[in-house]
């Protein structure tokens, strides 16, 4: 049963991967992108990642491309009209992704899996354990990500402000 | 090879790995192929996804926590990246129109 999931999530997830690439219009490449955040988060309760799953729903599904749906009404439909000025810029960039792709293949192959920890699977995943990871051990990285929001956020002001001086 | 008991069932841990592969090699066609600056973001955010993937897979694979919580804190990246991004092109969007990103090479200085 575990394996029909993860073998539909991942069918649904290349696909709207291959979706992101080839449509032209932007915002049937980001309904795209949610069909695959939404097929990775199947994946990730698969996982046993109860909370990676919702923060994935939630955060990402929801949140950033909301984000970029509002972009994308706010700018207009813009499509890719004619060609690049690059040539020979698909075949050269195929050959790139076949290149870094065989390289995580063979890097794949020789993979040395260590023997897992034995944690209680029970409790991997939960709210809890990743409560007591976040407030104990990873504190100090947890504490610099409300530093690492506070510069978006004030960067994004910034960046968005009306400006008075100019024109 | 290892492979993972997931709800009575045997799965190998590599098909985690392969899917997260195929996915980070989309985005990266993505960014090198496309021109319209939205869509090499949304390519990038693809790319962020897959590496979350082999975060979890390794966090279940190993039996440990902090992959999880990995994933967790490039989910934050990530999102301040997009608001960021976002903001510089609608900027950009403002002064002109950047429906092909080899129109923006005049950047110096």
């Amino acid at each position: 049963m575990a394996v029909a999931v993860f073998f539909v999530a991942a069918a649904v997830a290349i696909l709207g991967g291959v979706g992101v690439v080839s449509f032209h219009q932007p915002i049937r490449s980001v309904l795209s992108l949610v069909l695959v955040m939404l097929a990775l988060s199947v994946i990730f309760l698969l996982l046993s990642a109860q909370f990676v799953f919702a923060v994935q729903i939630i955060v990402y599904a929801g949140a950033v491309m909301v984000l970029f749906l509002f972009v994308i009404a706010l700018l207009g439909p813009a499509r890719e009209l004619g060609r690049g000025r690059l040539r020979y810029q698909g075949w050269t960039s195929a050959v790139f992704v076949l290149v870094l792709l065989g390289l995580m293949w063979t890097m794949l192959q020789g993979v040395q899996y260590r023997q897992p920890d034995k944690t209680d699977l029970n409790f991997f995943g939960t709210v809890q354990s990743i409560a007591v990871g976040l407030f104990t051990t990873y504190l100090y990285p947890f504490e610099l990500t409300s530093i690492l929001l506070l510069v978006a956020a004030i960067g994004a002001i910034y960046l968005s402000r009306k400006r008075i001086d100019e024109s | 090879m290892s492979t993972l008991s997931i709800g009575g069932s045997e799965l190998d841990a590599s098909w985690f790995l392969l899917l997260s592969a195929i996915l980070f090699g989309l985005g990266a066609i993505g960014v090198l192929v496309r021109r319209n600056p939205l869509v090499i973001l949304i390519s990038i955010e693809l790319m962020l996804n897959a590496a979350n993937l082999t975060l979890v897979a390794f966090a279940r694979q190993l039996e440990n926590i902090e992959g999880q919580l990995f994933a967790l804190m490039s989910m934050t990246v990530a999102a301040a990246e997009a608001v960021v991004g976002l903001a510089i092109l609608v900027d950009i969007f403002r002064v002109r129109d950047a429906e092909d990103i080899d129109d923006l090479s005049e950047l110096r200085g």
